[in-house]
């Protein structure tokens, strides 16, 4: 039975750098340059995580996990731990997270619909890692 | 983009939309606003370049480029035809974080980095549905989310500086009114020698669609149901300025009325004119020459420095003269601008609030609907004038070309 990452680990960061590298060629990611943060609040330890990933013409750039403060990124999703925990697991899907308001997207919105397939892209090859919640 | 690329100083339809961004954000520095919240459809259309049929918004900071709020299945494509960059124009959703609330105050807020000070609004009262006063539930919503501004209704600003019309806009109306001549011209060609027989209001309306489409209009953008067709009974309602084509079918001794609607790139096209279907009666030209003549007064002495009331009591002293008074309404014209800038005349400074001000002075420059309506609901018949004019020191120009006439055809 494979090892399970603690999510949102620096562990589970590397295998997320590593998987995403090596699933998604810019061809892939539409040689897009964009940078996505996630924003988790209520952690299960009380804390607020960030998850943020940047792509530079289609080629993944940098690959972040850390506490407080998130970076400057063009989108940013924020919203309780257990809300991505649940799209992490398969059982919500983020277009229900956004249209209930579990989630709330910032960033311009007419980008984010061209942008979508990408970031559907980028959470499929992170639901691949084996994770510990 | 043939919209953006077109529109230098050389192109007889050129607006300079910068210069009426900075022009606003004059009058919001003298005035002490810190950023312009814009609802009604005329200031999106007078500021934007762009036809927004969607709930939109456009933020306006005191320096810098404005940005355009709409809804997001829309956004791209207003993007594309604004002049405005595609990162000012967002698209807004019913998504966390993405409604139009949350959006344009976290813009304000985070983007703008205006936290304090004083927003200017737009509300007020309309006869007219898309006017697009900010509702009270937006506008509860957006004084909670951005509790440091004081929001003040500012609608003066865009409506002083829309008033007196540029050189661009007059010939998009030039242009939208030879969309609606030509229509005319497809109309009556379908109805003469005996073509209206059988014809229905909606097969008019169509015909004329048709034939202004093929010559480029966008839409025939009147609210009051695109191309407006009477015919018989219809032509008589009492006030009568609505009449949606009907499946009623054209009879012999019909009055008819075609009230025909087109856009080029927000100027818009208004030209309504009137036809008498054999056998016609001699009380049915007794009519037809009252409303000619109530029209031509109009147009002989719209001018620079009339008002709207002068005018009325000139006309409705003719016609007390000649004994038509009840079948004339007594106004004879109706505010234009960009689409979604219509009816009321002047600047709100009328006794009755929003309504025109029947005192408002015309000046050179601006531009008004001419329009009559004449009814006679017992006699079944009635007649309409709409007509885009341009107010000139000593005359006015009527942009439409189509003959002043009511066409008697067997």
């Amino acid at each position: 039975m494979e090892d399970k990452l603690k999510y949102l680990s620096p562990e589970w960061r590397d295998e997320a750098y590593r998987r995403l590298s090596a699933e998604l060629d810019p061809e892939k990611m539409n040689y897009a340059t964009t940078s996505l943060v996630s924003v988790y609040h209520n952690c299960p330890d009380g804390k607020e995580r960030y998850f943020f990933v940047s792509c530079v013409d289609g080629a993944i750039g940098d690959v972040s996990v850390g506490e407080g403060e998130p970076p400057e990124a063009e989108f940013s999703i924020s919203g309780d731990y257990d809300v991505f925990a649940k799209m992490s697991r398969g059982e919500l899907g983020a277009q229900a997270a956004l249209m209930s308001g579990k989630l709330k997207l910032k960033g311009n919105m007419v980008k984010a619909l061209k942008l979508s397939s990408l970031a559907d892209r980028l959470n499929r090859v992170i639901a691949t890692i084996p994770t510990q919640f | 983009m043939g919209k953006k690329t077109c529109c230098t100083e050389n192109d007889p339809f050129f607006i300079d939309y910068p210069g009426r961004i900075k022009s606003i954000q004059e009058a919001m520095a003298s005035e002490g606003f810190d950023v312009y919240l814009g609802s009604r459809l005329r200031t999106i259309s007078w500021t934007t370049d762009a036809f927004c049929p969607w709930r939109s918004y456009i933020v306006i900071p005191r320096e810098g480029l404005p940005t355009l709020f709409t809804f997001v299945i829309d956004a791209s494509r207003v993007a594309d035809d604004t002049w405005l960059p595609e990162d000012n124009v967002r698209g807004y959703a019913p998504l966390g974080g993405q409604d139009q609330i949350t959006q344009i105050s976290d813009f304000i807020k985070d983007e703008l980095k205006i936290r304090k000070g004083r927003l200017a609004y737009e509300t007020g009262l309309s006869n007219y549905t898309p006017e697009g006063n900010l509702s009270q539930y937006e506008y509860e919503m957006f004084t909670a989310a951005l509790p440091g501004l004081e929001f003040v209704n500012a609608h003066i600003i865009v409506d002083r500086l829309s008033l007196i019309k540029d050189e661009g806009t007059i010939n998009r109306f030039r242009e939208a009114s030879r969309y609606t001549d030509v229509g005319h011209e497809a109309v009556r060609e379908a109805l003469v020698n005996g073509g209206w027989k059988g014809k229905t209001e909606t097969e008019i309306a169509g015909i004329a669609e048709c034939a202004m489409r093929k010559a480029g209009s966008e839409w025939a953008w009147s609210f009051t149901a695109g191309n407006e067709i009477a015919s018989g009974y219809r032509t008589g309602y009492a006030g009568g300025a609505c009449t949606p084509a009907t499946r009623r079918e054209l009879q012999p001794g019909d009055s008819l009325m075609v009230d025909l609607h087109a856009m080029y790139r927000l100027g818009l096209g208004d030209y309504a004119y009137n036809y008498l279907i054999a056998p016609v009666t001699d009380r049915m030209r007794w009519h037809a020459r009252n409303y000619i003549d109530v029209v031509q007064m109009c147009i002989d002495n719209y001018r620079e420095g009339i008002t709207p009331l002068g005018l009325a009591s000139m006309v409705m002293e003719m016609a007390e003269e000649r004994g038509f008074t009840d079948y004339v309404v007594p106004g004879f014209e109706h505010g234009i601008g960009m689409m979604g800038d219509e009816w009321r005349i002047g600047l709100n400074t009328g006794p009755i609030k929003y309504w025109t001000d029947p005192n408002h002075v015309y000046q050179a420059g601006e531009m008004l609907i001419c329009a009559v309506q004449y009814a006679c609901p017992e006699e079944k018949i009635g007649f309409r004038y709409e007509c885009p004019i341009l107010i000139h020191e000593n005359c006015c120009e009527l942009m439409a070309k189509f003959p002043l006439d009511v066409e008697e055809i067997d």
